[in-house]
């Protein structure tokens, strides 16, 4: 993906090592004196094949390929591909499921917000923040951990439902952790916003307009951080998302501080709802009877993970094994956005602006293609592939 | 920058939040998944009866069951058959707990082990004696003297798990 062209000036290359955040991806910027001119960004390094490793396998295992898409947002990866399934086969889970989901949901949302603080803190060279906000993010990973007992990959999903029930100790136990948390994240919002070194680093830093979010196809928190209203749990509802409403939170700065600041409030918005959950939830089944066999067609859908919008495309061909899974990962969509952005800032200023899109680079183990007209055939067929790979191994 | 460091200087007062592993331990949750065990019933048999049903769910093909058939002599599990070889590759392994689902009599379960460690690819594959748990007191190791006719149901009969 190349966003300015790179001849003719001095060229920074980072990564695909470190590249300041702990994950491969390469970086070139172009520099003038410290003053980034122009950026572009070569991912795919950590290519897995999970798209195809999927056809090779049936439904129900598929669920636990998804998951490991992403360690950070694996929930809302199986929630929406299940709830694809679901749709293929026309069953819908039972109320008290999808509400086990969005709870489930909600909590990986919040571990998910709190490891991208901590993580950004740590690029602007603020790691108290980041040891304090990952100390408290163990809160949530234990709760998380009590719910499924893992701390990383949850597996709470089922084709048509889910697997562990939510019982009035395990209620308590959430609650509590969410008060503590949400006193916790109110100093976190005050050091954001006050705090001198902080908001030097971030105010006016990697300004994006709401024009131009919406022309870079932003999503998520970087986009609601642009002001643009954009959020699947609200456009789209999914799981009990109807039932339990969120609150959109939007902030029209555009820069590296309100995309801290929309992340933060969107914390506030997950203890809410998390408490309303616990309050309100659903009595009733936790699962539907799934066929083995999903009925031929096709479906889409589409979820709001914590980087922004998941979308799955699941094709059946009426057997047991998918005929196609496409996934689409947020991350991917918000990189020409970092490109954008980056220009006209410091070099010292980039750890921070790449991290403030919350990347995952295993989000990032898809292809792109860019048309920009003209006849350029960049899509290779099997067969082509097949003489490439014969011609080059000669 | 004092309230800064006030914050530093409180937080020296506070209980450290760490665990000197390993040293000291954390219990592991009551719905933790970690190394497989095979189980036993309270006579000594074992639970597994090599239907390989396990083998099928497993999304990273894990796992490698042979079933050989029990005689009344030498009798390893209920029913006809048992497993002569059990193996799974816990590199391969994602401990996703499918195995367990999917086992009608309950054999695997996923423990609460999760210090594995191995310094070759070999080693990382665990075989039967090394995943079957030990014999329960007042239980008889496998394989056993039945009388016969005794043990001919190999599905026994299970209420719902919880948890
Ligand atoms: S836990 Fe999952 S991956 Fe591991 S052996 Fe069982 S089914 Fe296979
Ligand atoms: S462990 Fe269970 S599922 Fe696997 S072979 Fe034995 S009885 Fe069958």
């Amino acid at each position: 993906m190349e966003a300015q062209t790179t001849t003719g000036k001095f060229v920074v290359p980072i990564g695909p090592q470190h590249p300041a955040l702990k994950e491969p991806g390469h970086f070139e910027f172009t520099v003038d004196g410290e003053i980034v001119t122009g950026a572009s960004v070569r991912l795919g390094f950590v290519h897995r094949g999970i798209e195809k490793g999927a056809e090779a396998r049936n439904w129900v295992q598929n669920m636990y390929m998804v998951e490991r898409v992403c360690g950070i947002c694996s929930h809302v990866h199986a929630t929406a591909y299940a709830l694809g399934v679901e749709q293929l086969a026309g069953v819908t889970a039972p109320p008290r499921a999808q509400a086990i989901r969005e709870l489930v949901a909600e909590l990986e949302r919040v571990h998910s917000h709190m490891l991208w603080l901590g993580v950004a803190a740590h690029e602007g060279g603020f790691d108290t923040l980041f040891m304090y906000s990952w100390r408290d993010r163990e809160t949530v990973m234990d709760l998380l951990e009590a719910i499924c007992g893992n701390r990383v990959h949850y597996s709470v999903n089922l084709l048509g439902g889910v697997k562990y029930d939510i019982d009035d100790k395990l209620a308590d136990q959430l609650r509590k952790g969410v008060d503590f948390l949400e006193g916790r994240c109110e100093h976190y919002m005050k050091v954001v916003t006050t705090d001198e070194t902080f908001v030097g680093r971030t105010k006016n830093v990697g300004k994006m307009s709401k024009e131009e979010a919406y022309e870079l196809g932003s999503v998520g928190p970087t986009a609601r951080a642009s002001g643009v209203d954009r959020d699947i749990r609200i456009d789209a509802p999914y799981v009990s998302y109807e039932q339990f409403p969120v609150k959109l939170i939007t902030d029209d700065a555009g820069d590296l501080q309100a995309r801290f600041v929309v992340r933060i409030k969107e914390l506030y918005e997950s203890f809410r709802l998390i408490r309303e959950i616990l309050d309100h939830m659903p009595e009733g089944e936790l699962t539907v009877k799934v066929p083995r066999r999903i009925p031929a067609g096709e479906a889409i859908s589409r979820v709001e993970a914590p980087r922004g919008e998941l979308l799955y495309f699941l094709k059946s061909n009426g057997t047991d094994i998918p005929d196609r899974v496409k996934i689409r990962t947020p991350s991917l969509c918000n990189w020409s956005s970092v490109v954008n952005y980056a220009v006209g800032h410091k070099l010292a200023d980039m750890p921070m602006l790449l991290a403030g899109i919350d990347p995952c680079f295993s989000c990032n183990d898809r292809s792109v293609t860019i048309h920009r007209g003209g006849n350029v055939q960049n899509d290779w067929s099997w067969e082509q592939l097949r003489q490439y790979g014969i011609a080059y191994y000669r | 920058m004092f309230r800064g460091l006030w914050t530093t200087f409180k937080s020296m007062f506070e209980k450290p939040v760490t665990v000197a592993y390993p040293e000291q331990k954390r219990p592991v949750r009551e719905r933790f998944k970690g190394r497989h065990v095979l189980k036993r019933y309270d006579n000594g048999l074992e639970k597994c009866i090599g239907c390989a049903l396990c083998a099928a769910a497993c999304p990273s093909d894990a796992i490698f069951v042979e079933a050989s058939e029990n005689t009344d002599e030498q009798r390893y599990s209920p029913g006809e058959r048992y497993a002569s070889t059990y193996e799974i590759n816990m590199l391969r392994c994602i401990y996703c707990g499918f195995c367990e689902d999917a086992c009608p009599t309950e054999a695997i379960v996923l423990g609460d082990n999760y210090e594995l460690s191995f310094t070759g690819r070999n080693q990382a594959i665990y075989d039967k004696n090394m995943l079957l748990e030990p014999v329960p007191s007042g239980g008889l190791p496998t394989p056993q003297v039945t009388e016969p006719g005794r043990f001919t149901r190999s599905v026994p009969e299970m209420k719902d798990p919880v948890d």
